[in-house]
């Protein structure tokens, strides 16, 4: 594996784990929470360590998670608006 | 298969917590499968085990051809792109754009020149002269989605040259700029003759940038 593409899962695995089980253990029941948590950590790993594999799958990855982060971020605000 | 496991676990996890109704566990499982999602996404990324082996052995060549080119005195000579019915060749020669070159070490008009045959794998079509979305596609498609070797690719034609804008190089392929053939230049120098059905492409300059290399094409017969 190359090594780049190897810190990059190893970050986002470890922050991962750390970030959904603090959650858990904090009692949280929202399941969007979760998934948007990880995609944020998916994010910032990627941000970090520039595994620079630019295939077309990880382009579509890299879209289809924004979506649906922007999906469940904008049915927070909307619920927020309409409450 | 590691990521494939993980989604499947995570499967069996969100079924338990449909069972006991834990939203909370819920959120953990699709979690998961997202964890197992990215694993198996990244998996398919090109990771040749013999990379290494393949780079050690392509810099002994490209050494054996440098003292070539070195001993025929042609360090400086123009670089340019053959096209026959049969085969494409990289030639180092004085004078470019020779009728009659064959692959190996030859003589044409009494200067030697040196011809590598090279295969790139671009859709054979022709496009207008002045298409530079086709020429920019069909790198994008060889150099990022094939051989994921950069980031970025941007062509522009102006005063009958081809800019080609390599940006994000791989840092393995780096140590090759230094040498007279990269495989930024053969690449591009072979898809453009290709894509324009040109019969020889001419290197007209190489210029390092920040994070990338500029490559100036001129296509000297259609």
């Amino acid at each position: 594996m190359r090594k780049g593409l190897y810190i990059f899962i190893t970050v986002y695995i470890v922050l991962t784990d750390i970030a959904i089980t603090a959650l858990y253990l904090l009692n949280e029941k929202r399941v969007d929470a979760y998934v948007a948590i990880n995609i944020l950590i998916y994010y910032t790993s990627y941000a970090i360590t520039r595994p620079s594999i630019p295939t077309s799958r990880v382009r579509f990855l890299n879209i289809a998670l924004l979506l649906l982060f922007i999906a469940i971020v904008g049915y927070r605000v909307y619920e927020v608006l309409t409450r | 298969m590691l990521g494939i496991n993980i989604v499947v676990v995570a499967v069996l996890l969100a079924v338990y917590s449909f069972v006991i109704m834990d939203t909370g566990l819920l959120g953990v499982a699709i979690s998961l499968a997202l964890v197992g999602g990215v694993m198996v996404v990244y998996s398919t990324a090109p990771q040749d085990p013999t990379t290494n082996f393949l780079l050690n052995y392509s810099k002994n060549l490209v050494n054996v051809l440098t003292s070539s080119l070195e001993d025929l005195d042609l360090l400086d000579s123009n670089i340019w792109i053959a096209r026959r019915s049969d085969t494409t060749l990289a030639v180092f020669s004085r004078t470019p754009c020779i009728e009659d070159v064959d692959p190996g070490i030859g003589f044409s008009g009494g200067s030697p020149y040196i011809a590598i045959p090279i295969e790139v794998p671009a859709t054979e079509y022709t496009a207008s002269v002045e298409s530079s979305e086709d020429v920019e596609r069909m790198l994008r498609s060889l150099l990022i989605d094939e051989f994921s070797i950069c980031r970025n690719v941007d062509v522009s034609y102006e005063d009958g040259l081809y800019r080609v804008t390599v940006i994000g190089l791989s840092s393995s392929l780096n140590e090759f700029m230094k040498y007279p053939l990269d495989p930024y230049t053969v690449i591009t120098l072979a898809t453009i003759s290709r894509v324009l059905g040109a019969r020889c492409v001419k290197l007209v300059g190489r210029r390092s940038i920040p994070d990338g290399v500029e490559i100036f094409v001129k296509v000297e017969k259609d």
